[in-house]
């Protein structure tokens, strides 16, 4: 665990303030001429102090680069990157107010734990007692005073990220950068090394870029999420927002699970709904501002708002729901999952906390029937 | 396993030994009143001529194959082995079908560069050739015989073309084959082969070979305390008290000191350009990575003639000398000069692939996170990158040192009678059938070499914890 009252004597006369990072029009292309490659293709990005930001999407969506274009390492092609009003383009990196922790953890094989901590301190010129002072609080607010003398080596991975995340925090960075820092970790690991870094930033509040292609952590750790694909941003907003009101079909697709349902939209309401009709029922859902001018539209139902109700031989189905047949039925122990053939093509639903009594076989006919409050209604085309 | 270490180092003895070591011993032991095929065996062998030479190059050379060998088994990957077992390969079929195509690169990379230094090979042919010439001697008899300094050189183009051309093909093979050969962390540990029909063959095989290695050698150390090994066996210190009077300590103090003075630099160079090749250099890294392992490329007779040639007269222009004569008996230095920069580009090659290896295996994120600490780039080459090659370095140095001290061919056509090298004494006193000298030389030279490159391990482990492997950890 780590602990706060090291991390807030190590960091007590940060200025809350400061850390304001923007990103201004960021690009960047690889190659030249005919082969050219739009890695980042005109990033805007406002960043708050304190605020942690996580650049989330598949591989090769850019999120890398950028992160590396605000670190230094990768020269931009055009944009700026600003720091409290202050252009870095041309500062070169180990200039930059700004710490990196590395997927791989890249601590120096031939220094003993201790001294990858105190690395940074130690260019700084630090007197003797004031870098050993700040060495231990590093240490300790990472709970690794016990393998200050170990070479990396000699630590487990959990351990080894924790000694890269203290060698980032001694030197009171205004920006901690995280390159997929946990990826090389074990599934209970990460989950617990989210949490106390999601912890540790938020008490401390320095700036954090943390750039993930697992969704679940960038749900659990951030303010504020970046959708990216193909070099642009599909979005940037809340968790919640993201869920729950994706601006595109490819940020609904991307994060969670989500069906799909074709619609005709009907009328678009000023108060953020439509009413729209689904194989031949009017239904009034939340729509996408975007969705009343929209060409085509696409009604977002995720699997946790469906549910199944069993239909027995010879009943009709009721009105709001529509007839489907379990064709997959998986028990996950907290879920059911089912795969439901209805007029709409296949429905995914996630039924949590099961009864196992009332668990659907595959073959059984059910009445699929969706809560309308938490649909969505966007645009087909981003 | 104790025999296991043993085995490794007597297979490394003829790195480390004069070119003549061998020969001289083999000639003793197998020539025509040698101990073993006259003396206990009651035959006349002709050892002079092909079929010794053969003997002899196999003998000298096969530690540089062994040693590729080595490095390629230790990094093929244990788990593929097990794949192939667990979709029904039996043992043979697993080392035919797997293990085999795998070092097969190794294979090739080893015969073409040996063959390169066969090729051009001076010293043996010298000794054992007999009748049967060879066009390094052939350009070597040209230019100390008879004085035809235009024929030496046209013979050295006749070597280098081959030369050359193999060195190329090499290269071009190891790059492509690069990605079966890097395969990364092995896991889990090979198994041993315990099955009988296999083991006895190979073991017998490695056992002959040991035990030729060990009486040559012990037939050199022996030869050096006798008259005449073979012939008249009474003790004598004769042989060690010509070496330490005159010419001989003269030539082991300078030889040795020029060695010394020539390790650094081509330690220090060759990281240079490994680290220039690996990390700086995007565009021209493959020019510059063959422009530093030309000196393994070039033959050394080719080498030394193009010295002799180039630096025997001094250099003027506009009515000015700017660089004086550095080769030949009129030269600065009495000729050292020469010398110590033909060390200097026959031991870069082995510093530079070490450190091009070394380098590779550093993970770039290892270096940004320096630099993202608030380093620059010098600061992190100092302070990051020299540590972590330091293994490298120390292997690099140990080879140019080796290298320098036992190198013959380039140096023999730029010694002068003011600067004495060891190996082209030894070679006088074998033409003169002074064998006992030799064997004298050679054992003091073996002596030299492993007590440098004893006091080198020692001076670059005992410096700081230990080098531990760069490999980025997997997960935990």
């Amino acid at each position: 665990m780590t602990d706060l009252a090291a991390a807030d004597q190590l960091l007590e006369d940060n200025s809350p303030a400061s850390g304001r990072l923007s990103l201004v029009a960021l690009t960047k292309q690889f190659g030249n001429g005919p082969d050219t490659v739009t890695a980042v293709d005109a990033v805007d990005l406002e960043i708050e102090p304190g605020e942690f930001i996580t650049l989330l999407g598949p591989s090769g969506c850019g999120k890398t680069t950028t992160l590396r274009m605000i670190a230094g390492f990768e020269d931009p092609t055009g944009g700026e990157v600003v720091l409290d009003g202050r252009n870095m383009i041309d500062t070169p990196p180990n200039k930059r107010p700004m710490a990196m922790v590395f997927q791989s953890y890249a601590l120096f094989p031939h220094l003993k734990v201790r001294d990858n901590v105190a690395y940074g301190l130690k260019l700084r010129k630090l007197p003797a007692a004031q870098l050993n002072e700040e060495v231990e609080l590093g240490l300790k607010s990472m709970n690794i005073e016990q393998y200050a003398n170990r070479a990396p080596n000699q630590l487990s991975g959990g351990q080894q990220q924790r000694v890269a995340l203290a060698r980032a925090m001694v030197m009171k960075p205004k920006v901690l950068l995280f390159d997929e820092p946990l990826s090389n970790l074990d599934a209970k690991l990460r989950e617990q090394m989210r949490l106390e870094i999601r912890r540790l930033q938020r008490h401390l509040g320095i700036t954090s870029v943390y750039v993930t292609h697992d969704q679940s952590e960038a749900m659990s750790m951030s303010d504020r999420i970046v959708v990216m694909n193909k070099g642009r941003v599909e979005q940037a907003a809340a968790p919640e927002v993201i869920y729950r009101q994706p601006a595109t079909v490819f940020v609904a697709d991307f994060i969670g699970r989500a069906n799909f349902l074709d619609v005709t939209l009907l009328s678009h309401d000023d108060d953020g709904h439509a009413t729209v009709e689904v194989l031949g029922q009017e239904v009034r859902v939340p729509a996408h501002p975007d969705a009343a001018g929209a060409a085509d539209v696409v009604l977002l139902v995720r699997p946790e708002s469906i549910r199944l109700v069993a239909v027995r031989e010879g009943d009709e189905v009721a009105a709001g729901g529509h007839a489907g047949t379990v064709t997959t039925s998986v028990f996950f122990g907290d879920t059911v999952e089912y795969e439901v053939d209805t007029e709409h093509g296949t429905i995914t639903a996630v039924v949590a906390d099961p009864n196992v009594s009332d668990i659907h076989e595959e073959g059984a006919k059910v009445e699929v029937r969706f809560n309308e409050g938490r649909a969505w209604l966007l645009p087909r085309e981003g | 396993m104790a025999c296991k270490k043993f085995v490794h180092l007597l297979s490394l003895l003829p790195i480390v030994s004069p070119p003549f070591a061998v020969a001289t011993a083999v000639i003793t032991l197998f020539g025509r009143g040698g101990i073993i095929s006259n003396q206990l065996l009651g035959q006349q062998w002709n050892v002079y001529g092909l079929g010794g030479l053969t003997l002899v190059l196999a003998l000298s050379f096969f530690p540089v194959a062994y040693l590729n060998l080595l490095g390629m088994l230790r990094s093929l990957d244990p788990s593929l082995d097990e794949a192939s077992q667990s979709l029904g390969a039996n043992k043979w079929q697993v080392f035919r079908t797997v293990t085999l195509p795998m070092l097969i690169p190794g294979f090739a990379a080893s015969f073409l560069l040996l063959f390169v230094e066969a090729i051009a090979d001076l010293a043996n042919p010298l000794v054992l050739g007999g009748d049967f010439t060879v066009l390094a001697s052939r350009a070597y008899i040209a230019i100390i015989g008879e004085y035809n300094l235009g024929a030496g050189a046209a013979y050295s183009m006749v070597l280098l073309v081959p030369a050359l051309l193999v060195f190329i093909v090499q290269r071009y093979w190891s790059n492509r084959q690069s990605a079966v050969s890097v395969t990364g962390k092995p896991a889990g540990a090979a198994k041993m082969n315990t099955s009988n029909a296999a083991r006895i063959p190979v073991l017998a095989l490695v056992a002959i070979v040991m035990a030729l290695i060990i009486t040559i050698y012990g037939t050199v150390i022996l030869g050096g305390f006798v008259r005449i090994l073979g012939v008249n066996n009474a003790f004598t210190l004769d042989n060690y008290r010509y070496l330490f009077q005159g010419i001989g300590s003269d030539a082991i103090i300078t030889t040795t000191l020029l060695a010394l003075i020539a390790t650094p630099i081509a330690g220090i160079l060759g990281m240079l350009i490994a680290w220039l090749v690996v990390v700086k250099l995007r565009r021209g890294a493959g020019v510059m990575d063959f422009l530093g392992m030309l000196g393994l490329a070039v033959p050394g007779t080719v080498l030394g003639i193009g010295y002799a040639i180039a630096y025997n007269t001094p250099f003027d222009a506009f009515g000015r000398r700017f660089i004086p004569a550095l080769a030949g008996g009129g030269a600065i230095f009495a000729g050292a000069m020469a010398i110590v920069m033909v060390y200097i580009a026959r031991s870069i090659p082995a510093g530079q692939r070490s450190g091009v290896a070394a380098l590779q295996q550093i993970d770039p994120a290892i270096d940004e996170a320096s630099t993202s600490l608030g380093a620059s780039g010098l600061t992190t080459f100092r302070k990051v990158t020299i540590p972590l090659i330091r293994m490298a370095l120390l292997s690099g140095l140990t080879y140019a040192f080796a290298r320098s001290m036992t190198t013959i061919s380039a140096i023999i056509f730029i010694t002068t009678p003011r600067t004495r090298i060891m190996t082209s004494q030894i070679l006088s006193e074998v033409e003169a059938g002074r064998f006992g000298n030799a064997f004298a030389y050679c054992t003091i030279l073996i002596i030299i070499v492993l007590t440098v490159i004893g006091l080198l391990n020692l001076a670059m482990k005992g410096k700081g914890s230990s080098a531990a492997p760069t490999i980025p950890p997997a997960a935990a």
